[in-house]
């Protein structure tokens, strides 16, 4: 099978760790197949009610999936689950890797870490848990996750740079340089005083069909190169900016605009990029796409462009190429960086507080300060929120987060299907667990308004979609290529895990990973208050009069809350649980609850 | 005349930024473009003007456009984009 049907849980003490095996039952696998929805389930078991995100309790998951390990394309990809430092909400990020690869050999379906240890270390584990053991690594310390890698060389790595050392609320988890990045994984590695995880082992998950998934991967890879992914190998998704400047959908400035320019706006094209740079292409572990743009060496995507640019009111490549490296060398977030800081120049902007910082200034030193907690860089480091918090006057309308979140890189007010996405997204504002940009970008839809009849629907849609996806773990950028991904779904389970689930049944276990990391944030005291948009998105119209209606936002909200089967209240019914949740058995849901 | 404006995938297929061609309609003027243009077929447009479900057109770079027989009026401006926005 594609599963081991069992975890790895990592007692964390002292300056010693213990490791247990523990079942997992069938009936998670059938209810939510692996990946974020195994990890949603495990975020609700481990993690105490209320738990400090940063306290040696709370739990930091590895979550891994059924075609984790296969020869199928795109699939070398693990979940990193946690109660987000930054959010106190679910946090549930994905990496591709050969750590990946080679955490399924140990032979189970998930890492569970909890505790803390005495000083920082790294931690080995080994497919013989009496083999897994802590070394400390003081001569480690403020070194990137890149140079971590370098020391333990020949190993498969997941390490964090000085940035989740300082336990600064949006540190990433890295390995083979792609990041678990949002929501500040990396700081719960850091209260744990683990600097890196190795992993060891040759367990190989037997399939239930391997001449099956052997067809299937030739299969898959020769679709992997037709013309539904040639953007991603050809121009990267930075190519998105040029075309989102034109639409009216890229925040600049804090978002108080939504265009740069044509001419600036061309500098930060792949072509300009190129120009500036030079440039060579890459790609994760396993994958045939390979989407990974590297300009003068430094991998950019989309938001991170858009976030160390136009965000901060920076148009120059090299400047923003200079900040994507240092965000990689610190181990930070780079959506949650820019934000954070675009929202620090806005205030110096308007007076609220005396720092030295404005737009189009040169990030570096300013993300150095942040990895340091250092002087000023000590509330950055908080993020967007706990900052606005701090300066108050009134600031909080224009700290663009959702949950504390910082918005990724689409205009609300010009796409008001993916405002509603980043509202009710439980990991925060949102573009990866909901690809609701995509619906906007759809003939028929008007993205300048946003309906009541419809737009949940169409939320709904793209966040089950993307949970599918995330679950079995199947990269978001070979969706194009798969013409019924409930059906393709359905059949790639059934061969590697052999697991026999209807397209039918597939959709209700998706909408059933979702509902449950909403059910996660009520239980840790979500009101659905918290699912809007910061003040600026209602009450500053852009330009051309574009604005989002407060009050047809929050009946979206409400409508998408009674259309999951949640309801409105923080409560929900017994009875809709049980109907939500009736293939697990996941114990006394509403003790969980009350 | 009708501008039409090319960005990511399809400007790099067509190897042009931008092209004028005659108004009529949606059809019409993407099969002018792609007779100006034949690098966008078929992975943009077909030979007919039909465009495929890689790209996406919008007038005035608002509505996006579906209907073969929508009426495009002299002086509009076309924007073609990829259809994946992902990021
Ligand atoms: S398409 Fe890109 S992000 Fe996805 S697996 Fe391949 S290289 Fe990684």
């Amino acid at each position: 099978m594609g599963v081991f049907r069992r975890l790895l849980h990592v007692h964390l003490a002292g300056d010693r760790l213990r490791c247990e095996h523990v079942p997992i039952d069938d009936a998670i696998t059938r209810a939510l197949i692996g990946g974020v929805g195994l990890g949603a389930h495990l975020l609700w078991r481990y993690a105490p009610r209320g738990v400090d995100p940063l306290a040696p309790a709370a739990p930091l998951i590895f979550a891994l999936a059924p075609l984790l390990g296969t020869p199928l394309t795109t699939t070398a990809k693990l979940a990193v689950i946690c109660k987000s430092p930054l959010t106190g909400r679910i946090s549930d990020g994905l990496s591709s890797s050969r750590f990946a690869l080679a955490a399924k050999r140990l032979g189970v379906d998930a890492i569970v870490l909890t505790g803390a240890l005495d000083h920082l270390s790294i931690v080995h584990l080994d497919e013989d848990p009496t083999r897994a053991r802590v070394e400390p690594c003081p001569a480690l310390a403020g070194a990137s996750p890149a140079e971590v890698g370098e020391a333990l060389a020949g190993r498969r790595v997941a390490a964090i740079g000085p940035a989740g050392e300082r336990l600064v609320r949006f540190a990433t988890l890295t390995n083979d340089g792609r990041h678990a990045g949002r929501g500040g994984a990396g700081a719960l590695l850091g209260a744990k005083r683990v600097k890196a995880i190795t992993v060891h082992g040759d367990a190989t998950p037997p399939l239930a069909d391997p001449a099956a998934v052997r067809e299937r991967a030739k299969e898959l890879a020769r679709r992997s190169l037709g013309a539904a992914t040639d953007k991603y190998r050809r121009l990267g998704t930075v190519a998105n900016l040029e075309t989102f400047d034109r639409l009216r959908i890229l925040p600049a400035r804090n978002f108080q605009r939504v265009s740069i320019g044509r001419a600036k706006a061309r500098r930060l094209s792949p072509e300009g990029l190129r120009a500036e740079a030079g440039h060579v292409r890459e790609g994760c572990a396993g994958c045939t796409i390979g989407c990974d743009h590297r300009f003068g060496g430094t991998r950019l995507e989309y938001e991170s462009l858009f976030a160390l640019g136009p965000l901060c009111g920076i148009d120059e490549p090299a400047q923003v190429l200079a900040a994507a490296a240092a965000c990689d060398r610190l181990g930070v977030d780079t959506i949650s960086a820019g934000g954070t800081l675009a929202f620090a120049m806005e205030c110096a902007e308007r007076g609220l507080v005396p720092w030295p910082i404005a737009f189009g200034d040169d990030l570096v030193p300013w993300l150095e300060k942040i990895a340091a907690r250092e002087g000023i860089g000590d509330l950055l480091a908080e993020g967007s929120r706990r900052v606005a918090a701090r300066v108050g006057q009134g600031s909080e309308r224009f700290a663009c987060q959702v949950k504390g979140l910082e918005l990724p890189g689409y205009e609300p007010r010009t796409m008001q299907t993916m405002a509603l996405g980043l509202a009710v997204a439980a990991r925060g504002a949102d573009h990866n667990r909901s690809g609701a940009y995509q619906a906007d970008l759809q003939p028929g839809v008007d993205r300048f308004a946003a309906a009541l009849a419809t737009t949940p629907a169409r939320v709904i849609e793209t966040e089950d979609h993307a949970a599918l996806l995330d679950a079995l773990i199947l990269c978001k950028f070979l969706r194009g290529a798969i013409a019924d991904p409930w059906v393709e779904g359905a059949e790639l389970l059934a061969m590697t895990a052999g697991i026999a689930l209807s397209p039918d049944e597939l959709r209700e276990a998706a909408a059933r990973i979702v509902a449950l990391r909403h059910l996660y944030n009520r239980r840790e005291g979500w009101t659905i208050a918290e699912d809007t948009l910061p003040a600026r998105f209602f009450d500053e119209p852009l330009e051309d009069g574009a604005a989002l209606s407060r009050e047809l936002l929050a009946a979206m909200v409400a409508a998408y809350h009674e259309a999951r089967g949640l309801g409105v209240e923080r409560l929900p019914a017994r009875e809709r649980l049980d109907a939500l949740f009736a293939p697990l058995d996941l114990g006394p849901w509403a003790e969980g609850l009350e | 005349m009708v501008e039409v404006e090319l960005y990511g995938l399809p400007r790099l297929y067509a190897g042009a930024e931008r092209c004028a061609v005659a108004a009529g309609s949606l059809a019409e003027v993407l099969g002018a473009l792609a007779q100006a243009l034949p690098g966008l077929v078929p992975a943009i447009v077909d030979a007919r003007g039909h465009l495929s479900e890689h790209a996406r057109v919008a007038i005035d770079g608002r509505r996006l456009l579906d209907d073969p027989a929508e009426a495009i009026a002299d002086g509009a401006v076309l924007v073609v984009i990829s259809a994946q926005a992902g990021g």
